[in-house]
């Protein structure tokens, strides 16, 4: 039982990082009908910024709560920036343009940003400092939770529900729903679209940055190729999820974690990743939207 | 002029430039990952193999030669490898130094020897030599040697009852994993469990958590230290009281780095590590290299490269030819032959013996401690 309950932790905690980066492709999906395939990318550059900022200003030990959050919001700020501006320079002026052309357009963003992060800061392995959190553990009967894995799953649950309640009850997330419905119709109402887009970078890329934060502090090692690890794990979750749910990003995220450590705790940890796939095969069969996808009318 | 012949007289002249410069000079190829999860050991081999070269180069080079040194970087990917061997090849290197995993050296071995390229590795998967190329000549110890004596120091000297073998999937490690686990079992050790983990995944607590319930006394991994220091370090956070056995690829600084405080009291099983390598050549290389390059490289296996290629140049001055087939013979015949990594003898088949084997335990600030030899 208590290895049942410790797996159950373990995947929730990768499950939750899922979620976060998940919830950046989902929005973008959801508004532009792009699949932002940079997006990983920028979760590993978030990582890397955040090492920077950790190692510059505080040096590597005796962190203090002020200056966590200080590292947590500087980083949010520098990724959104380069969230913008990567909507700006590489999916604005595709914006007409066919779809194909966009999606190869966010094939080279990846690349432009994961060689970006290998010129910046080098082929080699880059490690968080230890012990960014206490090293406390609490073990009940047998199950052993970290305090970072608590404040991996508080946190990501504020920020979702945050984020629920932001697209569902003001007016910006009324706004954010309407564009993804219908862009021209958006606009007929007076909703600034270029505003709602940039809105979703950002916020979509202050997700993604306190996920790669927390990969960072949770998993140490960072290499210039590890967003794209998150990103497709993160990507799987989405589509499970439903492409374009906000719900469903975070349901999937936290569902495709879960199913993966129940799968290597007690089948095989060598077939863990064949059956992720064929999970996603067969909800692709029964529910083609994804499990909290809408079905939509095809626009002829 | 169209194209095509532009095309074609940039091709010749090229190929004319390059046969002209290479009757003063000869090619030794170096094919390691210089970029990628492995950097730093790549880097160190080129690094070591760039010391050797230029020593020689300002003592009057190679038979009246000057070496020149082609790196091909191969990322420690196996497709990169088999470009790397043809890029070297058509080159027209005549030894190549390389690669650091054993699965980028096998990917090229095959090149290396249509080509009759003297190729020399620390890869220590038994399968490199099964080819019996004798191109191929390995410049470490192979898995099967350090099987042996793990299993005998966990069974016998620590008297382990449950233990746990993991590795990843890669050749080498594999390879490790198999032997040390068959090891084990043939001299009545108690293996309970022999896992696979996907090297670069950086979540391992689902097979830790697996195995906390076999209540292990030992965990074993035969994998490269970017995973090892993780597993270390999620086996701490799990609380699984196993003691944690490394093998030779866990050893490099990185390893303790990742694994933060779990560090402290790792054991280790490699070769002697540079710093306390008791031949006269390793000192006076060791000294060279860390005054050229400003740090001590972060393992063995750059030394045993550099082995490997003191290795072809005496091979070469000695039978007084570029001929590589005379070199790798001779290479074989040679007895002894005083390496920086200590006496330097290879079989018939490539195969490097005489190996030496020392296990170590991490100490909290990331020193090593001999505990057995």
């Amino acid at each position: 039982m208590d290895t049942f309950l410790q797996q159950l932790i373990n995947g929730l905690t990768i499950g939750s990082l899922y979620a976060l980066v998940a919830l950046g492709y989902t929005m973008v999906y959801g508004v532009m009908k792009l699949i932002n395939f940079a997006h990983g990318d920028l979760v590993a550059f978030s990582a890397y910024v955040g090492l920077t900022i950790f190692t510059q200003f505080y040096g590597s030990n005796a962190l203090s709560l002020v200056n966590i959050v200080i590292v947590f919001c500087l980083t949010a700020i520098v990724v959104a920036f380069v969230g913008v501006l990567l909507e700006r320079l590489a999916y604005r002026p595709l914006r007409t343009a066919p779809r194909l052309s966009a999606v190869v357009s966010a094939l080279g963003a990846s690349l432009v940003i994961q060689n970006a992060i290998m010129l910046i800061w080098g082929p080699n392995m880059e490690i968080f400092p230890a012990d960014v959190f206490p090293s406390t553990s609490w073990n009940f009967g047998g199950v052993i939770i970290s305090f970072t894995q608590v404040i991996i799953l508080a946190l990501s649950a504020v920020l979702m529900i945050g984020l629920y309640t932001f697209i569902n009850k003001t007016k910006i997330g009324t706004a954010i729903r309407a564009t993804a419905i219908d862009q021209d119709a958006a606009k007929l109402m007076g909703i600034n679209v270029n505003r709602i887009i940039v809105t979703i970078f950002v916020i979509g890329s202050m997700l993604g940055a306190i996920g790669g934060l927390f990969i960072g502090i949770y998993y140490r090692g960072l290499t210039f190729d590890m967003g794209w690890l998150y990103g497709l794990n993160a990507f799987i979750a989405a589509i499970i999820g439903g492409i374009g749910s906000i719900p469903g990003a975070m349901l999937g995220g936290l569902l495709l974690g879960l199913f993966n450590a129940m799968i290597s705790g007690y089948i095989s940890t060598e077939w863990a990743e064949t059956f992720t796939f064929i999970l996603l095969i067969v909800i692709l069969i029964l529910r083609p939207t994804g499990i909290l996808g809408e079905k939509t009318a095809e626009k002829v | 002029m169209n194209l095509k012949n532009i095309t074609k007289t940039i091709a010749l002249s090229a190929i004319l430039t390059s046969s002209l410069v290479a009757s003063d000079v000869v090619k030794i190829g170096v094919q390691a990952p210089i970029t990628g999860e492995y950097a730093n050991e790549g880097q160190s081999i080129d690094n070591f193999v760039k010391l050797i070269v230029d020593e020689k180069n300002a003592a009057g080079g190679l038979l009246g030669k000057q070496i020149e040194v082609v790196t091909c970087d191969d990322e420690a990917k196996a497709q990169k490898a088999a470009v790397c061997a043809k890029k070297l090849a058509n080159e027209g290197v005549i030894a190549v130094i390389g690669s650091y995993t054993s699965g980028a050296t096998e990917a090229a071995q095959t090149t290396y020897f249509r080509k009759g390229i003297i190729q020399t590795s620390d890869g220590t998967s038994d399968s490199l030599i099964s080819n019996k190329y004798w191109t191929f000549f390995r410049n470490s110890f192979p898995n099967s040697s350090q099987s042996d004596f793990t299993a005998e120091y966990m069974v016998n000297a620590k008297k382990y009852k449950n233990i746990v073998v993991l590795s990843d999937y890669s050749s080498y490690s594999e390879g490790l994993g198999d032997a040390t686990a068959a090891s084990i079992k043939a001299i009545g050790g108690n293996v309970v469990f022999r896992g696979k983990i996907k090297s670069g995944t950086q979540n391992f607590t689902a097979m830790l958590t697996k195995v906390k319930a076999m209540n292990p006394d030992v965990i074993y991994y035969s994998g490269y230290y970017t995973d090892g220091g993780l597993l270390r370090a999620q086996q701490q956070q799990l609380q699984i009281n196993a003691d944690f056995i490394g093998g030779d690829s866990n050893d490099n600084p990185d390893f303790y780095k990742l694994a933060g405080k779990a560090a402290e009291g790792t054991v280790l099983i490699n070769f002697p590590t540079p710093e306390i390598l008791p031949y006269e050549e390793a000192k006076k290389y060791l000294a060279a290299y860390k005054a050229r390059f400003k740090m001590d490289p972060p393992s063995i296996w750059p030394v045993t490269n550099a082995d490997g290629l003191r290795a072809v140049i005496e091979g070469v001055e000695k039978t007084n030819s570029f001929d590589t087939k005379k070199i790798a013979a001779y290479i074989r015949s040679m007895k002894d032959f005083p390496g920086i990594t200590g006496p330097f003898n290879i079989r018939e088949d490539g195969e490097r013996v005489g190996a030496k084997f020392v296990v170590y335990k991490m100490n909290e600030d990331g020193t090593k401690k001999v505990v057995s030899e």
